[in-house]
């Protein structure tokens, strides 16, 4: 029976693949019916590893397929799998595969296929039930069987030392036969510990306080007191928004400011500072504006969402229906669950973006699910109000008002239809009369001021809106005056500034929006320029000149118009009350009143309509055909505009923040907000490619912990903000193990210069180990028991003696622990660029202390309108608006400062667990020459002699004395100078100077490391 | 035999020493070693018997040319006769096409002539005709694809391998890597366009993750602060001559005093070592960028002769002639002075009125002057680094984001086009007058679509002709090991010589 008839019948189809098979096996175990099966170890397996090892072996899992370890081999293949099915040869692709029938699914993919008589061995292999003794498969550990998963494990510290944490480092050290080093000297510990917890020095009057303090409990005290100072929360949020990517502007192209980026800046110092528990800090982040919506902490710690960068074009400029409009959303959720998993939870799970990760237990889908999370949101400003309830109920007018505006537009397009050839007349008349032009069609040409001699004067103009008002943006256009065959541009300052405030003086709380003094401006004609103000709110603007315009053989500054536009569009200036240092006031044509009077070239026409007149023909054209049902939904739809402008001027000034929440669409760039916030559908991206979605993934956390379940249990309709609730309390969970972990190691990190765990952002099989594994279990565990106080933390560690050890290197444990993983030492310390900065400031006495508001700038913009230039070689080093805590500086990121780039300082673009320590001839360049270390200097100088100078010495060119030289070297280096120190340094400054003896101060090694 | 499972390669995260580590053991590598390339050549090494591949380390340094907002291939390089003759007509992609803007109108031809240059007859256009003179030495592709259409993050993509902003530039790596040439220079300088930054700024160059030595260190020739802080600002009017050298030597004998009692740090020598290299440096950079220091018939090879003087308002040939030769020589000076990686650009952000190659209105307009300048300065810097014997081991990529339409938008512009482009090499073991990957009749994408050349690719084979294996460049980073060429990258043998 089981012979193989030699021909086909001739009405027989074709056989299939499936048949062939059969019959090749059949031939096969027919011809060889007495041999032994085929043996894997000794016949498969060196074929697969000849062939097919290098790509789906221990190196590389390509398709996430290894063909070494049993289980996977037989189960897995992606979306062909699983690749072999024991005892069936026809349903195992592998066997297609190795055929290379299909050029693009052959295996191996590149040169040569494996023989016949190899395929053959493999398909009897598969046909024979593949068998695999368990032994021939390599092993693998169950991949969630991973330190970091497993659930807290807390154990008591050893006996021994009375503190916990002496304890278990010594018991580790005692084991490896090494001794911990002795207490570092009482000047080195103050110096160390007001480095740690404030990012300042101590003054030499503080650390004398110490030095004399006799007490037992004297450190423990000094902790207490630093740790209760507000530098504290300003030194510990550098370190977090580090670690969040914070910046104050969008990145990538046209690198737009965020004017409101710092409120999350100020709530994360605000909460560090008040040692807020540590689940309520995440939950704030994450969801603050539906867990804690009493507050308004809730709502500004959604910055931590929107810290990172936004790329304005893929947004605003391609529409989501676009391909590179996904993916520039998809990449923009991308950042946000790599900040929230990365930031709370030391997990990689971005790796898990285009394939399931390669070390971690993460599937793809989790990451996805992690998506599914941000769906509905965008980065945005909000509006909000102290009382909550105000804010709940502006949050929807905006967006109502634009749908009202929308439907005025769409009614009117209806009309349009109908209006036949002569509306196209009067559209092509109004293009031409909006065009910038020469010729003046109207009188009223715009504000003049007085005629000067010299160019270099400083003259100003202002306009009052009424009360004070949010405003989006300001827009100022040139005159247009034959005068001298000027022209267009006429009157228009070489070198302006445009600010805005509350003070109708300008003398305090003033708000640059615009800086063209640094350099000359070219003269832009009639073309409007356009200052964005992004919600800021003030009412008063004011336009200076600081370089004017040139006439004929003298100087004037002339404009023809300034307009101030809400969110709703709404020219707030229209008739506003204008103000100037002076005002030449000749006759209908320069007016102040004309500055605000809807008149510029811009509008005007060589014909005697104007624009407005047009607008007006257009809207009697329009409605005379229409229907009194259009006419009547017509007026109701502007009904509704206007009600909802004036409801909307109803609401006090309030605040604004840039923080992720849902986006109601601005110009051509819509957010889910039209949806009511309804998240976008978040689909299995293969490979990552928004051009090949697979099934629709559902929010949810991690699948390799268990204390909850990875997807969220909510119900489809429940509101975006639920989603993001879930999560929270996901991270927030006290059996999360993750998060606990993740805080206290960042802790410790900074407290050492390294994490028990040395990777903070990794906590998974690509990252460190932990150097103290019991350690990290105590204090995490201890940690989340005792309620997650950060300085409660920070307390028991700088109270130990493992924080209080001497930063010296010993030979003997140098050899045999050179990284000092078993910290038989504390770690000395680089200091970073932004305490290198706050230090200098801080000897010099020019540091102010001034906290929160917006950043300073420590740069000039140009060319704002497009893509700005920040210019920080055309910033004054003098300028004492620059010389608060580096916290508060205005971080750019497409152009980041480069005397703190040039000290490693944190890149805003990326998420930086632990800062990069280089040593670089720029950066010696940076310390020598740059004209804040200079102007600083001079200032540390000259407190110097200010503070040594006894009543009647008012000598200038007295020389210099070893008490200044004395002083200024305390001021910097927080320790008394040796005699010969002092000596070099008094000889050099002699010769050189005092200012010169400063920067020589601020140069040494011993400034910038902390022992 | 085989009575063992599968041999287990150890997992390379486990067995490698991080590069820094090995730097700071080093003492800083602050002089001119060339690790990762030894560890590269230390690979083959192990089997004297395999053949290197070609031209493998053949080259020591590159120079990249950049054309912020995407240069069109079709009007410069890439010669498409179906354009000439469908001039006009309305555009047929056979299939629906998603254009940036509205770039989608009738088929646009070549704005200028091409013509054949060289012995290989390569048709260039009529503003860089200039390069006739050294297209034998050019390698083309012109089948590049970009993964954006959008400026910033395809910019991106081709300056640092990755379309977010947040990765090291190709001349990061390449630092890293190699090391420098010098002891008195940085070993990767970036020249931006005379007008400022492009798309991204300092993000194309910095050097992310990677320690801040290997950052971009950005250069102004002719201008009166070349280097950012170079010397001291005018805030320290206070600080002569002498008190600045004074200042070095007492520092250093503070400092050494310091470290005495710290012995086991080398951070503390290293940077005692960083203040000498930065004395050095303040010599040798003006030095280097003394262009008013060549003989005349170089200045009149480059176009300098005539000086620095005021330029129209508008776009024009003679500015961007001179701003970009100016770039120009002074990588030439740079490199024959030990500089590694240098990167020169051409066109500012995208703004208005165009001061970059973002020609969606006009491309005549635009490309017409910065072509022009940036052919007559290109070709002018190659034959000169052929003549010197430089051109052997320097390695030269002329690329931009993307390319652009072979439609209009209506008018005289053409929007941006990331499936195709076109990008060329020359130079440090690229062979000459070739041309490797077609683009499609139209010029709109790959003829061969399966095969594309990416941006992995090049940088792949360039980084074989520096003699680095562009898979085992890297460093651990958020878990993962990140290279230039992500995961992707083949070397393009038919590209070397």
């Amino acid at each position: 029976m089981n012979r193989i008839p030699r021909q086909s019948t001739p009405t027989a189809s074709r056989p299939s693949i499936a048949h062939l098979c059969a019959f090749l096996l059949l031939t096969l175990t027919t011809s060889l019916l007495h041999a032994d099966p085929v043996d894997f170890v000794r016949e498969v397996r060196p074929l697969l590893e000849e062939h097919c090892l290098r790509c789906h072996g221990p190196e590389k899992q390509k398709s996430g397929y290894r063909i070494d370890v049993k289980s996977i081999a037989l189960t897995g293949g992606e979306s062909h799998a699983p690749n072999i099915v024991p005892g069936d040869t026809a349903r195992s692709p592998l066997l297609t595969f190795i055929a290379g029938s299909d050029p693009d699914l052959r295996m191996p993919p590149k040169g040569d296929l494996l023989s016949p008589a190899q395929q053959q061995i493999l398909s009897r292999w598969i046909a024979e039930g593949a068998h695999w003794p368990e032994e021939a498969s390599a092993k693998i550990a169950a991949p969630t069987d991973w330190w970091s998963l497993r659930p807290l494990q807390k154990t008591a510290p050893p006996k021994g030392a009375s503190h916990p944490i002496d304890a278990f480092v010594a018991e580790r050290l005692q084991r490896e036969n090494l001794a911990a080093s002795p207490r570092a000297d009482a000047a080195t510990l103050c110096r160390r510990l007001y480095f740690d917890l404030t990012g300042l020095p101590p003054s030499p009057e503080q650390l004398d306080a110490f030095l004399s303090d006799p007490s037992p409990n004297a450190f423990a005290r000094l902790a207490d007191e630093l740790l209760a100072s507000p530098r504290y929360g300003e030194r510990w949020a550098r370190h977090w928004l580090d670690v969040v990517h914070y910046g104050d502007t969008h990145g990538y192209d046209k690198d737009k400011p965020r004017l409101n980026a710092w409120p999350y800046r100020d709530y994360v110092i605000r909460s560090l500072n008040a040692d807020k528990p540590y689940a309520q800090f995440v939950r704030e982040q994450i969801a603050g504006d539906v867990l804690f919506p009493n507050s308004t902490d809730g709502l500004e710690a959604l910055g931590f969402l929107a810290a990172g960068p936004w790329d304005f074009i893929g947004h605003a400029e391609v529409p989501e229906t676009k391909t590179d409009g996904k993916i520039a959303r998809h990449l923009d959720r991308d950042d946000m669950v790599a900040n929230t998993i990365g930031t709370f939870c030391a997990t990689t799970v971005h790796c898990a973006q285009c394939h399931n990760h390669k070390f971690d237990p993460i599937p793809q889908e989790d990451y996805y699910a992690f998506q599914a999370v941000f769906a509905a949101l965008d980065r945005t400003d909000v509006r909000y109000f102290d009382d909550p309830a105000l804010t709940a109920a502006y949050r929807p007018l905006p967006a109502l008002q634009r749908k009202a505006a929308d439907r005025v537009a769409a009614l009117q397009k209806d009309l349009e239809k109908d209006a036949g050839p002569e509306l196209a007349k009067i559209d092509a008349a109004l293009k031409a009369a909006r065009q910038p032009g020469t010729a003046k069609g109207r009188p009223e040409y715009g504000y003049h001021s007085s005629i000067e001699k010299t160019q270099e004067r400083t003259k100003w103009v202002q306009v009052d809106l009424g009360r004070t008002v949010p405003i989006q943006r300001i827009v100022f256009t040139a005159c247009d005056d034959d005068f001298n065959h000027i022209g267009p541009g006429f009157g228009f300052p070489v070198r302006y500034k445009l600010e805005i405030s509350d003070d109708p003086d300008f003398a305090r709380d003033v708000h640059l929006l615009m800086d063209r003094t640094g350099s000359d401006q070219a003269n832009p004609g009639t073309t409007p320029q356009t200052a964005e103000a992004q919600g800021a709110q003030a009412r008063y603007i004011r336009m200076t000149a600081t370089k004017l315009a040139p006439r004929k053989d003298d100087f004037i500054f002339a404009l023809a118009e300034l307009e101030a536009f809400d969110e709703s569009g709404a020219n707030l200036a229209l008739g506003g009350r204008v103000t100037s240092l002076d005002s030449i006031e000749s006759g209908q044509r320069w007016s102040r009143k004309n500055l605000t009077d809807g008149i510029s070239p811009i509008k005007s026409t060589t014909t005697a309509k104007t624009v407005a007149q047009l607008e007006k023909e257009r809207t009697e054209l329009l409605l005379a055909k229409a229907t009194p049902k259009i006419r009547a939904d017509l007026d109701a739809a502007k009904a509704e505009q206007a009600r909802l402008t004036e409801k909307m001027k109803t609401f006090p000034p309030g605040k604004t923040a840039y923080v992720g929440a849902i986006h109601y669409g601005t110009g051509s760039f819509k957010g889910t907000g039209p949806d009511d916030g309804k998240p976008r559908p978040i689909f299995l991206l293969a490979r990552g490619q928004v051009t090949q979605p697979g099934r629709e993934v559902a929010p949810g956390a991690l699948s390799a912990l268990h204390f909850q379940p990875a997807r969220f249990a909510l119900d489809p309709a429940a509101p975006e903000s639920a989603r993001r609730a879930a999560l929270a309390e996901w991270i927030a969970h006290p059996e999360n193990p993750l998060t606990w972990r993740t805080i206290v190691n960042r802790v410790w990190h900074y407290h050492f210069g390294a994490g028990l765990v040395e990777t903070p952002g990794d906590f998974g099989r690509n990252g460190a180990l932990p150097s103290h594994p019991e350690l990290l279990e105590w204090l995490a565990s201890e940690f989340r028991d005792s309620g997650g106080s950060l300085k409660a933390l920070h307390r028991l560690i700088v109270t130990s003696a493992v924080y209080q050890q001497a930063s010296i290197a010993r030979p003997d444990a140098q050899a045999r622990d050179a990284n000092n993983r078993l910290l038989w030492r504390q770690n000395r310390r680089k200091l970073e660029a932004e305490a290198v900065r706050d230090a200098t400031l801080a000897a010099s006495g020019a540091l102010d202390l001034t906290m929160g508001g917006p950043g300073w700038q420590d740069f000039v913009v140009e060319r704002p309108e497009h893509s700005p230039h920040y210019r920080y070689d055309l910033h004054d080093p003098a300028d004492p608006k620059c010389h608060r805590r580096a916290v508060y500086r205005f971080a750019v990121r497409s152009q980041t400062q480069p005397w703190l780039t040039s000290l490693d300082c944190a890149d805003p673009s990326m998420r930086v667990d632990r800062r990069n320590e280089s040593l670089s001839a720029l950066q010696a360049l940076a310390l020598l020459n740059d004209g804040f270390i200079l102007f600083q200097s001079s200032t540390l100088a000259a407190r110097a002699l200010r503070d040594t100078a006894a009543p009647g010495d008012a000598d200038p060119k007295a020389a210099v004395s070893d008490t200044q030289v004395r002083r200024a070297f305390r001021l910097a280096i927080s320790r008394e100078p040796s005699m010969q120190e002092l000596s070099q340094l008094t000889t050099y400054a002699r010769q050189h100077g005092l200012p010169a003896t400063c920067r020589l101060l601020l140069n040494l090694n011993e400034f910038s490391f902390v022992d | 035999m085989h009575s063992s499972p599968f041999h287990h390669a150890q997992h390379p995260a486990f067995t490698r020493t991080s590069r820094r580590d090995f730097l700071w053991q080093s003492g800083l590598g602050l002089g001119g070693i060339a690790l990762a390339s030894l560890c590269a050549r230390d690979a083959h090494a192990q089997t004297p018997a395999a053949p290197r591949p070609p031209q493998f380390g053949r080259a020591k340094r590159v120079v990249q040319f950049f054309m912020a907002g995407a240069a069109s291939h079709l009007d410069l390089f890439d010669f498409k006769p179906a354009l000439i003759q469908h001039d006009g007509k309305s555009s047929d992609f056979g299939e629906p096409v998603e254009a940036f803007q509205n770039g989608l109108g009738p088929w646009l031809k070549p704005v200028w002539e091409f013509k054949p240059q060289g012995q290989c007859g390569k048709p260039l256009s009529e503003p860089v005709a200039a390069l006739g003179s050294v297209v034998d030495q050019m390698a083309f592709i012109h089948n590049m694809v970009s993964k954006s259409g959008v400026h910033s993050a395809a910019t991106l993509l081709q300056a640092t391998g990755f379309q977010l902003p947040g990765f090291p530039g190709a001349g990061c790596w390449v630092s890293y890597g190699m090391g420098s040439l010098n002891d008195n220079l940085p070993t990767f300088v970036v020249m931006p366009d005379h007008r400022g930054y492009g798309s991204n700024g300092v993000k194309n160059w910095d050097s992310a993750f990677l320690p801040a030595e290997h950052s971009g260190t950005v250069l102004y020739p002719g201008t009166e602060n070349p280097v950012a802080n170079l010397f001291p600002h005018k805030a320290g009017s206070f600080l002569t001559q002498q008190a600045d050298t004074d200042a070095r030597s007492l520092l250093a004998s503070l400092n050494r005093t310091h470290a005495q009692p710290r012995e086991g740090d080398p951070r503390l020598e290293g940077r005692i070592r960083s203040y000498e290299l930065a004395a050095r440096m303040q010599l040798a950079a003006p030095e280097a960028l003394g262009l008013q220091k060549e003989p005349a018939h170089v200045l009149k090879r480059y176009g300098l002769d005539g000086g620095q003087r005021e330029w129209p308002k508008e776009i024009n040939d003679a500015e961007e002639s001179f701003f970009f030769a100016q770039k120009c020589l002074a990588a030439r000076r740079l490199l024959e002075r030990g500089v590694r990686f240098i990167q020169i650009w051409s066109g500012n952000d995208n703004g208005f009125p165009r001061r970059n190659w973002d020609s969606h209105e006009d491309v005549r307009r635009d490309h017409g002057p910065l072509a022009t300048g940036m052919a007559r300065g290109c070709a002018a810097f190659i034959e000169d680094l052929r003549e010197r014997g430089l051109l052997e081991d320097t390695v030269i990529l002329w690329t931009t984001e993307f390319g652009r339409m072979p439609s209009s938008q209506g008018g005289k512009g053409r929007d941006h086009n990331p499936f195709v482009f076109t990008n060329w090499l020359c130079g440090g073991g690229i062979r000459g007058g070739i041309t490797h990957g077609e683009s499609d009749q139209w010029g709109y994408k790959p003829l061969d679509r399966k095969n594309p050349t990416l941006v992995y690719d090049v940088h792949a084979t360039i980084l074989h002709l520096l003699g680095i294996d562009h898979t085992q460049l890297t460093i651990r980073h958020n878990g993962i090991d990140r290279r230039l060429t992500d995961v992707h990258g083949h070397v393009i043998s038919p590209l070397l010589a």
